[in-house]
């Protein structure tokens, strides 16, 4: 345990800008920037002093916060989609607070014009390797079944990529599924995939943004290897209630919020709900009794968000955000009962205090839990498998404003977890039959962590802190310093520099081996024989305003090292094993590439593209004889154009195009004949050798998207039409070889390979409505 | 127990329900050059004549013909006699059952024993495995119960023996064992260790079925033979299962060489 060395870091840094805490030349103007009625947050909205040049932007929360010099400035607060507005302030000897409540545009749903930061914040800021995705964007996007989904939408983004068809699993820079810190209003979220992760668990309706850091992570975030997903759930509207909902081919939304006591405390509740199950039960009564009749399971999934926010006062303010998610699986038959369940419990309550406008707290505690069930029941038998991790975690994030160009951020975390590693249960009614096994664990988390973003001069911003994070499982403890740093240089107003390195930790280890979300997918954590992931990530990269500031074109390079990583013996048992940690091979990893991304975020046409070139690599010793093999998703090219094109005032044109190098996959090269002790001749059995050797044919695919606005007597509606895979290609899910028989005889004629495809053409349409 | 996949299995037809069915096709696919392998079969039984069978492994899309070695020789050596069986290929023409290489020649095995086989052909291929002759364990009870509707399922209980770590292979057959087996799966002793162990089964079976209850007292290198001829076929059409390599009792090529040593109890099922 190095802490000695942490803790003189700290002091230094502290000695080194507390002296110019009180050496106050300038004054600050802070605020929120809000639409009208106190409703949303606006995020990414622009407040800027013209005369001075000089500008901020406003947070995840609304939030900005300027330095001006004494004087009379006119402050002019900006959002597309929004009335400007301009305020003449009077800075005389203190700090201001200044807020915004802006006007939509026009009386139509406000989803009208992409707009995340605008590109010049992007490349003033300090960090890189950030993408920044609002509702709004994502509801424009032509999505599967009409189900807006923003993790789906993030994989269009260059150095994300998915799973696979339809997935929402994220493979960030060669990283795995399971090396996402996914947070939702700062609360983890460990299974964020309903049905085999075709769809997140974020309903669109009860977010507002997210941001994916592929690399260069700030220091506040910790616990995963290869990226960072902060999922900030709206707020009510403060002044009257509104409704927001949608119709969809398989689900529907429905969302409230409004005022709880007016201009203090507002509330949001959204509720989704699949129906499939409605359908296929109907189907299965039409059925009844017909031969050949094979039941169809029964499956739902359904999720609740809420949020809460009461203001205490000038400097407090309480915010309380709930999810609580479940998808169901039932198979009923007469003597057989199966019954499989799964879902996440989220829960944060925040405080935010405000010392003054420059020095504020963020002091969260929060708990979130997932847990998947499985049993059956077969007339006197009855088996039930499950898992769980739950947590309860308490941080505390700080920002001071100094001066000189310097914002030092600082806090510290502690969860503790506990697992319930596959708790098995058989038995029978007459008890002739009974055995169980599953285990518990328990852990602590804990992290610290400083960190200064200094503007060091009008060219140069450097951004430079450590995190000191520390892991206790079943007597064995361990810690690390995880140094963070990037900086930005700007050769001109147009163009600037950027780098970063990133040291990550992860303590706690996804149990799975089939490169899907799957819900029996569970958290195991470090202890004497597993020991702790590592990465290193640097990257480089050059950020160019283009066309007037119309366009930035970004280009990132970056290269990642992976410390013992975790894969499976083959044929390991996953699911009831009471020494699952034998079952764990460590091996390492590299991963590297270059990301282009050119976007342009106002206009009637918008959109981005984006290329990635990459390479991702294990070595694990008794994996493939040692050797390094590809990682399923590495994914030598992948391109992505999306097009936003406003037509009208009521007609909105979207596209999406991905291309992405197919997927490295196992396929049998030989096979044998394997007769066995008794039987009838023999049978084939697939011989693999090298993993991954094998590629997928390219994907490919173009998914428009129409926006009608409609004219309703009350409120905004809108209809969206989708069509997902419009030049119906033929996408490889799964490749697989079998035996040709003869229909006659079953001789077997010879074999051949097949490839199967999960979505043709679907077009559906959602109505979506807000009053 | 290997839970594994079939909850998956469950799922899957719902997935595909989501879609139409015109979304499979044929590709093609090269595989890379292949070098054949030996392929070695070979069980052991008390009072039974040594048989074996060596084929190659093949390219995956070769034609479907037996690849018989003819230049094959086996040997098998216990307690210091070696025996060599020559290549005499047969096929019951009724069970299809057939072997390449046999002696009529039976040894004296005691639970203990320790035999070895070895194989060689003219393009030096060299494959070798030893065995450890296992010994019983006792089915303690073969029972049934009906339910209201006239099926009935099966309890089978052994004991386990605590100061071992054991593995067995359990097969029910339907009348007779030259037909494909109604049951079969392998299991350890991990989570049942030194239990009186009873395996269950779904409502199966009806009054007058005559069934043959084998189970298997086998060795680790046959569970985990087994084990990996099962992971690997699920592989081959599922996209959700990790590749498995075939783990092989035997070194220098593929297969197994073990030993048979069961316990077996037929029964008719009766009111």
């Amino acid at each position: 345990m190095r802490l000695p060395a942490f803790a003189v870091y700290f002091l230094c840094l502290f000695s080194l800008v507390a002296s110019d805490v009180f050496a106050q030349s300038t004054y600050t103007i802070s605020g929120y920037v809000r639409g009208t009625g106190g409703e949303d947050a606006l995020i990414g909205a622009t407040v800027s002093v013209p005369e001075l040049s000089t500008g901020a932007v406003t947070d995840a929360r609304g939030f900005y916060t300027l330095q001006l010099p004494e004087g009379s400035h006119t402050l002019q607060a900006t959002y597309i989609g929004y009335e400007s507005a301009t305020r003449t302030i009077e800075v005389t000897d203190q700090n201001l607070t200044i807020n915004f409540a802006l006007l939509p545009a026009n009386s139509q749903l406000r989803e009208v014009v992409i707009e995340a930061n605008s590109l010049q914040q992007k490349l003033n800021a300090s960090q890189m390797s950030v993408e920044t995705l609002t509702t709004r964007e994502a509801k424009l996007l032509p999505a599967l079944f009409g189900e807006v989904d923003l993790i789906k939408t993030l994989q269009l983004k260059p150095g994300v990529q998915s799973g696979g068809e339809g997935a929402s699993g994220l493979y960030v820079r060669g990283g795995g599924p399971d090396q996402n810190l996914v947070l939702l209003d700062d609360a983890v979220v460990y299974n964020a995939s309903h049905l085999f992760g075709f769809f997140s668990v974020f309903n669109p309706d009860a977010v507002e943004s997210v941001e994916l850091y592929k690399g260069g992570f700030p220091a506040q975030f910790g616990g995963r290897l290869s990226s960072v997903v902060d999922v900030k759930m709206r707020e009510g509207n403060k002044e009257r209630i509104g409704v927001t909902g949608g119709i969809g081919l398989i689900a529907s939304r429905l969302t409230v919020d409004g005022p709880i006591v007016k201009d203090k405390s507002s509330f949001v509740l959204s509720g989704r709900r699949t129906y499939f199950d409605v359908f296929t039960r109907q189907i299965n009564r039409i059925q009844e009794g017909k031969e050949d009749f094979n039941r169809i399971p029964d499956y739902y999934f359904y999720d609740l968000n809420g949020k809460a926010n009461y203001k205490l006062g000038e400097k407090d303010e309480l915010f309380l955000s709930g999810y609580f998610g479940r998808d169901f699986f039932g198979f009923n038959d007469a003597d057989f009962q199966f019954r499989f369940d799964w879902g996440n419990k989220v829960g944060a309550l925040r405080w935010q205090h405000k010392f003054n406008p420059r020095f504020q707290v963020n002091t969260t505690l929060s708990g979130s839990s997932y847990k998947y069930n499985v049993s059956n029941k077969i007339d006197v038998f009855s088996f039930n498998l499950s898992s769980d991790i739950r947590d309860l975690a308490l941080k505390t994030d700080f920002s001071l404003i100094l001066d000189k160009g310097h914002t030092l951020q600082f806090g510290a975390m502690a969860t503790r977890h506990d697992f319930t590693i596959g708790r098995l249960n058989f038995d029978s009614d007459d008890d002739r039959i009974s055995f169980g096994a599953g285990n518990d664990y328990k852990a602590m988390e804990a992290a610290a962590y400083v960190a200064d973003d200094f503007q060091v001069s009008s060219q140069l911003s450097l951004n430079y802190g450590v995190r000191l994070s520390a892991f206790n499982s079943g007597g064995k403890t361990y810690s690390a310093l995880e140094p963070r740093a990037s900086a930005r240089y700007s050769l001109s107003e147009r163009t600037s520099l950027k780098a970063s390195y990133a040291s990550m930790m992860q303590y706690i280890h996804l149990v799975a081996n089939s490169g899907a979300s799957l819900p029996t997918d569970i958290w195991y954590p470090s202890n004497d024989y597993v020991k702790p992931q590592r990465s290193q990530q640097v990257a480089a990269g050059i950020s160019h305003l283009l066309g007037g500031g119309r366009y930035l074109i970004t280009n990132e390079l970056y290269y990642k090292w992976m410390h013992r990583q975790i894969d499976f013996r083959d044929g390991a048992n996953l699911f009831v094993n009471d020494n699952l940690e034998e079952e764990f091979l460590f091996g390492k990893g590299e991963s590297y590439g270059k990301e282009v991304y050119l976007e342009k975020i106002k206009g009637r046409t918008t959109g981005w593209l984006g290329y990635t070139l990459s390479w991702s690599y294990r070595q694990f010793d008794d994996i493939n004889d040692g050797r390094r093999f590809p990682t399923r998703y590495d994914r030598r090219h992948d391109v992505s154009l999306v097009v936003l094109h406003e037509l009208s005032k009521r007609i909105n044109l979207t596209g999406a195009f991905v291309y992405g190098t197919g997927n490295a996959y196992s396929l049998p090269v030989a096979r044998f004949a394997f007769q066995d002790v008794h039987g009838k001749g023999a049978t084939v059995v697939p011989v693999y050798s090298d993993r991954n050797s094998f590629r997928l044919a390219a994907f490919h695919r173009l998914d428009l998207g129409l926006v009608l606005k409609l004219k309703p007597k009350r409120g905004e509606a809108d209809l969206t039409f989708n069509a997902y895979n419009a030049y119906n290609r033929r996408n490889p899910y799964f490749v697989y070889f079998e035996q040709v028989k003869d229909e006659d005889d079953n001789e077997t004629l010879g074999f051949r390979a097949k490839q199967v495809s999960l979505f043709p053409v679907i077009p559906s349409v959602t109505y979506n409505f807000k009053f | 127990m290997k839970t594994s996949f079939t909850i998956y299995t469950l799922l899957l037809p719902l997935l595909f329900l989501l879609t139409s069915c015109d979304l499979e096709q044929e590709v093609e696919v090269k595989l890379p050059p292949y070098k054949s392998q030996l392929v070695v079969e070979c069980y052991l039984e008390p009072d039974k004549s040594l048989r074996a069978v060596v084929l190659e492994s093949v390219s995956y899309f070769n034609d479907p013909e037996l690849p018989l070695v003819p230049d094959a020789e086996v040997f098998i050596t216990h307690n210091g006699k070696t025996i060599k069986l020559p290549f005499s290929p047969i096929q019951n023409k009724e069970t299809g059952k057939y072997y390449t290489h046999r002696k009529n020649e039976k040894l004296n095995l005691k639970p203990g024993d320790v035999v070895t086989l070895e194989v060689k052909d003219k393009k030096g291929r060299h494959v070798t495995g030893t065995t450890t002759i296992m010994n019983q364990v006792p089915i303690e009870a073969v029972e049934w119960k009906f339910n209201e509707k006239n099926k009935a399922y099966l309890l089978t209980s052994y004991q386990d023996d605590p100061d071992a770590e054991n593995f067995y292979r359990y097969m029910v057959h339907r009348d007779s064992l030259s037909n494909s087996s109604q049951r079969d799966f392998v299991s350890s002793d991990r989570l049942t260790n030194g239990q009186r162990v009873s395996y269950g089964s779904g409502y199966d079976y009806e009054q007058g079925d005559t069934l043959v209850v084998s189970l298997f007292h086998i060795e680790q290198q046959y569970y985990d033979f087994l084990s990996s001829i099962s992971d690997a076929r699920s592989a081959n059409g599922n996209p959700f299962a990790q590749p498995s390599r075939i783990v092989s009792s035997v070194k220098g090529g593929i297969g197994i060489f073990t030993n048979l040593s069961y316990n077996r109890k037929t029964v008719v099922i009766e009111k």
